[in-house]
């Protein structure tokens, strides 16, 4: 029988909901701070067993706290997420269904490009396009930057990505929906969006971009895992990756 | 009664905690924008044919939300049969999620309302919010209606006929949801703060903030028409 | 004397909703210069600062016994495929 939850695991469960996306450093932040307050014993490299505990009790209720990469700086995010789809999850009601169908279109177009971006402009044409109710150009603008602020996309420069919670959450469903299109990383074998994609025609393998920086750290000539050619990107520095972090 | 016990006898405890489950879904739903759960929706939304032991699944609906998520439901009207869910940790600074600007705007009205001793006229309350912060409002939208619409359905406030006026004039009160989930005593402590005056000196509410609370909440029906 | 004191102590001290508008005011950093450059203007005379209901809404927070809200976006819809993509090869 797993064992019994404390004060210490609800708050940290109850922190997981308000925040909805939290990075490794402010995860084991947060476990520490929920054992302070309720007098409870803390390993600081347990956080992961923390978190099954509460896994654990959630898992009638089809809900997980899941981890992460981010594709924007290689770090370890924790979500909580809903795993049901069903009559009664469908009666959620942030965002109307013509803005849902909005997101939807919005991923598709994301899951179909290249380098797993897309411009506001090709986000806003296929507002034009939708089947439940159209949106006008100024609402469809109003729903993304809702889709923005509740962090299920980020923006950067006019261009949308899914932001890493949506990631977390809609891994399985992007899993099942995109089969066909879907591009997995080389090294660490998840779905990759934001990628560089080996040149050589015969091979195309993707690597995430955080992974092609911790895979050619401190190489001499960079040269693709998989079919040995030479790597003709920009290798992104960890260093690069450092300073995109602590200026979010 | 037969129908209960047929009902019990229908299903594995299983399919119970599973029922329970959705029920907690549900909840959760609704919760999304504080809106009371009304026991006729979850019976017919969710519950359907487990209706007939609905007093044996909310049980182990209870003790999920207390043990797990360290939150309790609530009846706050026995007659309609409604329900909230409140939070069993004391809340602690930092922890929370980014600041919602509403609680903002709500924190003053329910602050006004309790240091003018239960109630403050609709007219003079805008008259304040328009004062802080003008009609229509970034953040807020139509103040007026977040106001008379969202926070009422919320059960935060209640807006009450005063009675034999002409024309027809509006009260607020604090809501069944405020008084569960809000602590009289900190908001005296916060205005002791914002006028720098010990809070004590408001002895009515003070004596108010810091009378024991009531064992459960009041099931008789307020007797006044409402909006 | 002393029964006027208690007297006094129960009728207890009065409040003024303007004042407590003007104090709260304060509070949330209005900038009361006509020139104040950023900010929303108030009914009265001045300027808030943008996070002027963050910094009310903080402050409320330990009053609150509020349950913390759970969304998600997986579930909230109807899995429909999206429209084959057209292969160009
Ligand atoms: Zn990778
Ligand atoms: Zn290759």
């Amino acid at each position: 029988m797993p064992p019994h939850l404390g004060d210490s695991h609800r708050r940290f469960l109850q922190s997981m909901m308000s925040n909805s996306v939290m990075d490794e450093q402010q995860a084991r932040a947060l476990y520490q701070h929920c054992c302070d307050i309720h007098k409870a014993q803390c390993v600081p490299d347990k956080l992961d067993d923390f978190i099954e505990t509460i896994n654990s009790k959630l898992q009638p209720m089809f809900m997980q706290i899941r981890k992460g990469m981010s594709e924007d700086n290689g770090q370890q995010y924790y979500a909580l997420v809903n795993m049901a789809e069903t009559d009664v999850t469908r009666m959620s009601s942030d965002y109307a269904d013509n803005e849902l169908e909005l997101f939807r279109k919005t991923m598709d177009l994301i899951v179909s490009s290249e380098n797993g971006k897309v411009s506001s402009t090709d986000v806003l044409n296929v507002a034009d396009t939708l089947t439940i109710k159209k949106l006008k150009k100024s609402e469809a603008e109003q729903v993304l930057n809702r889709l923005v602020q509740d962090k299920w996309l980020n923006e950067k420069r006019g261009e949308f990505s899914l932001s890493i919670k949506c990631i977390i959450e809609m891994e399985p469903y992007i899993r099942r929906m995109y089969e066909d299109q879907l591009k997995m990383c080389h090294i660490c074998h998840n779905v990759a969006f934001q990628c560089q994609i080996c040149d050589s025609p015969t091979c195309g393998i993707k690597i995430h971009n955080p992974c092609v920086a911790r895979y050619f750290k401190g190489r001499v000539e960079p040269r693709c895992p998989a079919c040995d050619e030479f790597w003709p990107y920009e290798i992104p520095g960890i260093s690069f990756y450092i300073s995109i972090y602590k200026s979010t | 009664t037969s129908q209960v016990q047929r009902g019990l006898d229908k299903f594995t405890g299983s399919q119970m905690d599973q029922k329970a489950a959705e029920v907690i879904q549900y909840i959760l739903v609704k919760d999304q924008k504080k809106i009371p759960v009304r026991r006729a929706d979850l019976v017919k939304h969710v519950l359907k044919d487990y209706r007939y032991i609905y007093p044996e699944i909310m049980k182990r609906v209870l003790q999920t939300f207390d043990q797990v998520f360290g939150l309790k439901l609530v009846e706050i009207d026995t007659k309609n049969h409604l329900y909230i869910l409140i939070n069993k940790l004391e809340p602690q600074e930092g922890a929370a999620g980014p600041p919602n600007p509403k609680m903002g705007l709500l924190f003053v009205i329910l602050s006004l309302i309790f240091m003018k001793r239960g109630a403050v006229k609709e007219s003079e309350c805008f008259q304040c919010l328009l004062y802080i912060c003008g009609e229509r409002h970034e953040q807020f939208g139509d103040v007026k209606k977040l106001v008379t619409d969202e926070f009422v359905r919320q059960r935060y406030l209640e807006c009450v006929r005063i009675p034999h006026t002409e024309p027809v004039e509006f009260e607020f009160h604090w809501g069944q949801r405020a008084e569960l989930e809000v602590s009289k005593a900190k908001i005296l402590d916060f205005m002791g703060e914002l006028h720098n005056q010990d809070p004590q000196t408001w002895s009515q509410q003070y004596k108010e903030a810091h009378a024991p609370p009531p064992a459960a909440p009041s099931t008789s029906q307020p007797n006044h028409s409402q909006r | 004397g002393k029964e006027k004191a208690s007297q006094l102590c129960a009728e207890g001290s009065s409040f003024d909703p303007s004042a407590f508008a003007e104090h709260l005011l304060s509070f949330m950093g209005l900038n009361r210069l006509e020139d104040a450059q950023n900010g929303q203007q108030n009914g009265g005379e001045g300027y808030l600062p943008d996070d002027a209901w963050d910094r009310v809404a903080r402050r409320a927070e330990c009053c609150f016994k509020t349950a913390p809200t759970f969304h998600y976006m997986l579930g909230s819809f109807h899995a429909e495929p999206p429209p084959p993509k057209q292969r160009t090869e």
